[in-house]
């Protein structure tokens, strides 16, 4: 099975690696796992005025799995918090053109934004 | 996998389907081939594979028996064997053989074996989904960075000796922690057979066949993020 160019892409320029400090104001986090095939994902966004100004990723898996989340980081910069709740994983499917052998791939990059903004909220909540 | 797991409409429907030979119609007594035309019959999709091999559910299992079973089927089956049969018959032998083929593979692995009765008693691994085990994952990632840090250290220099070190010691501790996870994983194998072959239905029955099928999974999940990462330790500090 060949991976699409998109998808190439993707693993050899991913967007927005790396970290924020978790502690951080703003700074939302998700980590997530994929317990078939082992992958770890973590997502980060940074949020002003209810922006998603910045977003970060570290992703140890496979070529599909790091170009999930970088193109989901991609994909959060500038779009509100609601507006961030609302990306589907079929979306980033379609976008890089994932088999369906990948497609858990994908449910893994949706969970981790679900985790980050779900971190942001209860962050922004308890303040 | 999720092809062998149907709501019990469907599995009365295909046992019917299955009671009758294919060829001569006439009702099914042997579990193979019918009794009467002697013709090779189409392994159920309903069957699992443990009564495919006439094994009960058990997950400790004989592997000797396994094999000699599987080779006895494999014979039977053969496409070789067929080629000079009906184009019905060729289907069905080869069929039956990837069939055959796929379930020997599967429950010859005491991993794969629990992946499937997980599959097979639970309808969908997600039914049983876990928890993530976040301090298990905040462990990777520390890890991963460390790694990155000794990938882009200069292997000469003295930082990169002390990681090499650490390195060393995490690997150590991780490689431990799969054989404890494995026998943690052996132990539930032998607290399901114990409960099935008790057969009870009680409610507390139930609620210990649900414990064990959690806790497999979770030992199951975490091993592949432990196996993985070991992986890649290795790969790097070797």
């Amino acid at each position: 099975m060949a991976y699409s160019e998109k998808v190439v892409d993707h693993f050899n320029n991913p967007r927005n690696m790396g970290s924020f400090k978790k502690e951080e104001d703003g700074v939302g986090t998700g980590i997530v796992g994929a317990p078939e095939c082992g992958d770890v994902m973590k997502l980060q966004i940074k949020v002003e005025n209810d922006t998603i100004v910045d977003a970060k990723f570290k992703t140890f898996g496979c070529g599909s799995a790091i170009a999930s989340s970088s193109l989901a980081t991609e994909w959060l910069k500038g779009k509100t918090v609601e507006e961030a709740g609302k990306i589907k994983n079929t979306d980033i499917v379609q976008e890089l053109n994932l088999p369906p052998v990948k497609i858990h791939c994908s449910v893994l990059a949706e969970d981790a934004i679900k985790a980050a903004l779900a971190d942001y909220q209860k962050k922004a909540d308890s303040k | 996998m999720s092809g062998h797991i149907h709501n019990t409409d469907d599995r009365r429907e295909l046992q019917m389907a299955r009671s009758m030979c294919w060829h001569c119609q006439s009702e099914m007594a042997g579990e193979y081939f019918c009794d009467r035309c002697v013709k090779v019959q189409p392994v159920s999709k309903d069957l699992d594979y443990f009564t495919c091999f006439g094994l009960p559910r058990r997950l400790a299992l004989d592997p000797q028996t396994l094999e000699t079973k599987f080779y006895e089927l494999s014979r039977a089956f053969h496409p070789d064997f067929y080629q000079n049969k009906s184009d019905a018959e060729q289907t069905i032998s080869l069929g039956n053989s990837a069939m055959l083929n796929t379930a020997y593979r599967t429950l010859r692995d005491p991993i794969q074996r629990a992946e499937y009765l997980l599959d097979l008693e639970a309808g969908s691994v997600k039914d049983i989904r876990t928890t993530p085990p976040a301090d298990l994952f905040e462990e990777i990632l520390e890890l991963q960075d460390t790694l990155d840090e000794f990938r882009a250290s200069d292997r000469a220099s003295e930082s990169a000796s002390t990681l090499r070190t650490k390195l060393h010691a995490d690997r150590a501790t991780l490689e431990q922690r799969q054989r404890d996870m494995e026998a943690q994983l052996l132990q539930l194998f032998s607290r399901w057979d114990a409960l099935q072959d008790r057969g009870e239905a009680t409610e507390q029955a139930r609620a210990e066949r649900g414990r064990i099928l959690k806790e497999m999974r979770d030992i199951l999940s975490n091993r592949t993020y432990v196996k993985n990462i070991v992986n890649d330790l290795v790969a790097t500090i070797a």
